[in-house]
């Protein structure tokens, strides 16, 4: 897999006729059929060190971040979550941790989902957590079939943001909650010239140190420059009907925290 | 590692093509979309719900083929169009 910082060919190159059918794979254009099977790869290659690179890329921080995804959740008994993209179980063994119900995590990549369910296992969470291998545009979930939706640093991987958002929508019940964490763009200038040279420079190596694969975090940084802003990420939750559309940032916007309600 | 799939799974989990309800085969470790004739494996106990990664149905095997319910009753293939996946 070979990724290029180059500027972003032009649609046209796809060829005539087909505007609708490219995407991006962090900085390159993509066929929209390609996009699923290339970031497959990213994910499986790198799906045994992808929590001690969490750890490393952001020196813990994660930790805080996906915290406060909780935090603004307010878990409760009872209450039915499906995690979407969270394969290596984080989001479901925190969602455990506070005394949440059952607890569903969608995955489209087998390696990240073994991953999971082992540390699951060795967390003595026998059977609390459904691991399902499936893909966020096409959610196996029956209508208004759970309370909460979470995604956290899944939706950038997603060919079509739009239908996954929707798919969220259709999953939730009436009164249910969508909670997104993404990587956003950097509120603070100061912060910004430290974190353009991080990412592109020492994320790639520290990458190719740890999980043997620089190209997957390459493609991380420049993916995280292609996910919509903000602003525009929230109008696109309102697009797909989610209503009460908030956000906030998190470490000067490295991060933020989306939510919604299905009302 | 090979176990049985969760029943609790079983109720909430649907075709992700047809949102129809699925059938649990125990001896192939498969769910079956009727609408969809699609069969979609268990390994290792985890559903694989991917469209990609389903066995299409023969002919003999989709049930109900005589006395089909109304929805199945007026195409083979009510709206469901496997080539299109993005």
């Amino acid at each position: 897999m070979v990724l290029r910082m180059s500027e972003q060919q032009s649609p046209s190159q796809a060829g005539p006729g087909a505007p609708g059918d490219i995407t991006h794979f962090g900085f390159r254009t993509v066929p929209m059929t390609e996009k699923a099977g290339l970031v497959g790869h990213v994910f499986s290659t790198v799906a045994d060190r992808y929590d001690l690179m969490n750890d490393l890329m952001s020196l813990g921080i994660h930790r805080a971040w996906k915290a406060a995804m909780l935090d603004w959740l307010s878990v409760r008994p009872g209450m039915h979550l499906v995690d979407v993209g969270g394969g290596t179980g984080d989001i479901a063994l925190r969602f455990l941790q506070r005394g949440g119900g059952a607890v569903a995590v969608v995955d489209i990549n087998p390696a990240m989902l073994a991953v999971g369910r082992n540390r699951a296992l060795d967390a003595g969470h026998l059977g609390d957590i459904d691991w399902v291998c499936g893909d966020a545009e096409r959610l196996p979930l029956a209508d208004a079939s759970v309370d909460a939706y979470t995604t956290a640093f899944c939706l950038r991987n997603v060919t079509r943001i739009d239908a996954a958002l929707a798919e969220a929508r259709r999953v939730l019940r009436p009164g249910g909650r969508f909670l997104c964490l993404e990587f956003g763009r950097v509120t603070v200038t100061a912060l910004r010239r430290l974190y353009d040279p991080y990412s592109f420079r020492v994320l790639p190596a520290l990458g190719q140190l740890v999980t043997g694969n620089g190209d997957a975090y390459r493609y991380l940084a420049e993916s995280i420059r292609r996910f919509p802003a903000q602003q525009e990420f929230a109008r696109m939750m309102a697009d797909a009907g989610l209503d009460l559309v908030r956000y906030r940032n998190l470490s000067g916007g490295i991060a933020a925290l989306h939510s919604a309600w299905r009302t | 590692m090979s176990r049985t799939v969760d029943p609790k799974l079983l109720e909430i989990l649907v075709c992700p093509l047809t949102k129809s309800a699925l059938r649990y085969d125990p001896d192939r470790q498969e769910l079956v979309s009727e609408r969809a004739r699609l069969a979609y494996p268990i390994r290792d106990g985890i559903p694989i719900m991917l469209v990609d990664e389903a066995r299409p149905l023969d002919e003999g095997e989709v049930e109900g083929e005589v006395g089909a319910p109304p929805d199945l009753a007026g195409g083979r293939n009510p709206g469901v169009d496997t080539g299109g996946r993005p």
